[in-house]
């Protein structure tokens, strides 16, 4: 059985999905294949609700660097949020969080993201 | 012994010294090369290196002729020196051109048979040499100087160059005519000494050497201590010559001064133990300090300068009181707190300097820099004057000079290599925080190192070996995690990291393992071991009640 879940939803033009547990390859390509799908239904607001994220490694952490990339190919907007200080060390140090929008819960997130269009 | 006995890979971190050497002395082929006296502390390895040059210049090259020499005790009447110097020179400088092993060992030819030699090898300036030697059989001192001219006569008539390397050199103060050593002998190698195409390197004890005239004139080249790196490779290959593994506590290593005949004395005797731990290596520590090749050796040079068995009773009491003193010493107070003249203060003071027990060049007497030494002075003290035995010197020790940890923790994991196996190493590590009450964030950094870490280890030993060993030790204020597993070596030598592989290189991303290691723990170590690789994890942790009183100290 694996550590690590996910459930995903969409509200307006919004999508928000939420992982569980620890974030490894097999973890950050459902994260990836979920988002491909969100992006593919033409919703172009992905937010990453990490409140629930034990762990994560460095093979998830490669996944997600191509998750950013795809987001960025649709012009899309990626916004993370909940993260723990650690989390956000791992990003930093990948060099990712430059290229997403961080905020402190999904509240803040829906507000910034629903004055975009 | 002409040549080293250890290989080139065991010769740890003086290939810069070695290189630095070997084109000195080849100057003499091209131009003028200087003479020089290597210095360093006893047992830093100046005797091996002189070895190693003697070795790279006989079988690398033959453009400079090579002779090393050893001043030998025994052989100190003029007489006796002048002949061991001059044959052995012969035997070495015909032996060159032909690469031949066997004639350097020819102690006990004859001049008849030297001349045979010569006349064999048509070396008309060598039979030259022993014809006005053997002239001068009852002129000690011109032999002697026949002997000393003999490099630069045969530089002048072959053409090639002699690097004479001496080692011992300090004990040409004690060459005698007549029963009673004549240190202006010495001066006769000043000339010797500064012939381009005769360049001298010397070594031997350092602080007789200071006091030889004919040496300071020389540039000094100071051998160090081993640098961590060189300490580490020794320190390996100590280990993997007895099959153990292990690693020296770091607070030892710096005892030992990266000095490599002390960490062989220590590694050595530790290995006696098949996988020595911190507690082995401190044990073997101060066995070497009470009764080890390590004490021996500075107890025979005591007996050395000390051959009177009351004088040398008060030369270590003296010592120790140096030693333990918070300032320098004068003679006079030596003299006042042992009750003797200040004249036989002075004389023990001077012994005490020349064998390298103290520091005392302008007669102010200081301890000399180096824990070893001093903590052999205590446990001679303590066998020798306060009578104490062995298990009391042992107590003394292990309270004194072993660092005195709260109890140390220790956690053993066996992992099999499947899917997620490192959470199970992180989610002990959370469990052992919290039984322990240790700082969260901490613990929560470390286990994002110890995943990383666990990861690495499978990768690298997929298909040799089916576990993972991890170990979790904690201390007062330290948490220290091992990950060892099997697996080809994937260390860069250079680095101390490991290799990528191709594959993984490839993916993006990969790599970044270490990093993140080395950004959560303090300290992060690559060690090679008897089954593959060990990626050891230091982190410094608090107690959580330490966190929870400072924060309470502070909102007071």
């Amino acid at each position: 059985m694996s550590n690590f879940s996910l459930s995903s939803k969409s509200a307006q033009d919004i999508a928000i999905m939420t992982p569980r547990g620890y974030i490894n390859d097999i973890g950050a390509e459902r994260l990836e294949s979920t988002s491909e799908q969100f992006l593919g239904d033409g919703l172009k607001k992905l937010v990453v609700n990490f409140s629930d994220v034990q762990y994560i490694n460095t093979i998830g952490l490669s996944i997600f660097l191509s998750m950013v990339q795809k987001t960025m190919e649709y012009k899309s907007l990626l916004c993370f949020t909940n993260m723990k200080k650690d989390h956000r060390e791992i990003f930093e140090m990948a060099g990712l969080i430059k290229h997403v929008k961080v905020f402190k819960d999904e509240k803040d997130a829906f507000a910034y993201l629903n004055g975009r269009n | 012994m002409l040549f080293s006995s250890l290989k080139d890979s065991d010769f740890f971190d003086r290939q810069q010294e070695l290189t630095g050497l070997f084109k000195r002395v080849l100057q003499a082929d091209v131009a003028q090369a200087r003479s020089a006296v290597l210095s360093g502390q006893r047992g830093i390895g100046k005797t091996e290196l002189l070895r190693q040059l003697f070795g790279r210049l006989f079988w690398e090259q033959d453009r400079v002729a090579p002779f090393l020499y050893t001043v030998n005790p025994a052989l100190l009447s003029v007489i006796a020196f002048s002949r061991n110097f001059l044959f052995q020179f012969l035997c070495q400088r015909l032996a060159f051109p032909e690469k031949e092993q066997a004639l350097l060992s020819r102690d006990g030819i004859s001049i008849e048979g030297l001349f045979a030699l010569a006349e064999e090898r048509k070396a008309v300036w060598a039979k030259d040499l022993l014809g006005h030697f053997a002239q001068c059989a009852c002129d000690p001192v011109a032999a002697l100087r026949i002997a000393l001219a003999a490099p630069h006569r045969s530089a002048m008539a072959t053409g090639m160059p002699v690097a004479v390397l001496i080692d011992d050199f300090h004990r040409i103060k004690g060459l005698h005519d007549d029963g009673a050593p004549d240190p202006r002998l010495a001066f006769l190698f000043e000339d010797q000494m500064a012939h381009g195409k005769t360049p001298h390197i010397v070594t031997g004890n350092m602080a007789e050497l200071q006091e030889l005239p004919v040496v300071n004139k020389l540039e000094r080249i100071p051998v160090l201590p081993l640098g961590p790196e060189g300490t580490s490779s020794m320190i390996r290959s100590l280990l993997n010559s007895y099959e153990a593994e292990g690693s020296v506590p770091p607070l030892l290593l710096r005892h030992l001064g990266g000095n490599p005949f002390y960490l062989e004395c220590v590694v050595t005797r530790a290995c006696a133990k098949n996988n020595p731990d911190d507690g082995a290596f401190w044990k073997a520590y101060i066995r070497e300090l009470m009764d080890g090749p390590l004490a021996l050796s500075w107890l025979s040079v005591l007996k050395i300068y000390f051959p009177d068995l009351v004088l040398r009773r008060t030369a270590l009491e003296i010592t120790h009181r140096i030693f333990h003193a918070s300032e320098a010493l004068s003679c006079r107070r030596i003299a006042e707190t042992f009750a003797l003249t200040v004249q036989e203060a002075h004389d023990i003071a001077q012994a005490l300097y020349l064998a390298g027990l103290i520091r005392a060049e302008f007669g102010v007497l200081r301890a000399v820099e180096d824990r070893v030494l001093r903590e052999i002075i205590d446990a001679l003290y303590l066998r020798e004057l306060l009578a104490k035995t062995a298990h009391e010197s042992e107590e003394h020790f292990l309270s004194t000079v072993v660092p005195q940890k709260g109890r140390l923790i220790r956690f053993d994991m066996t992992l099999p290599m499947t899917r997620e196996a490192e959470l199970i190493a992180a989610q002990g590590l959370e469990q052992i925080g919290k039984n322990l009450d240790l700082d969260r964030d901490a613990v929560g950094q470390l286990q994002i190192a110890v995943i990383e870490a666990c990861i690495n280890a499978i990768e690298h030993s997929r298909g040799m070996g089916d576990s993972v060993y991890v170990s979790v030790s904690v201390d007062d204020d330290h948490m220290e995690v091992s990950v060892e597993s099997a697996g080809k070596e994937y260390i860069v030598q250079e680095t101390g990291e490991p290799v990528r592989d191709q594959e993984n290189a490839k993916t993006t991303g990969r790599g970044w393992g270490i990093k993140l290691m080395k950004r959560f723990v303090d300290e992060v170590r690559f060690e090679k071991t008897i089954i593959g690789t060990k990626i050891i994890l230091i982190k410094k942790i608090e107690r959580s009640a330490d966190i929870h009183k400072e924060d309470t100290a502070n909102r007071e």
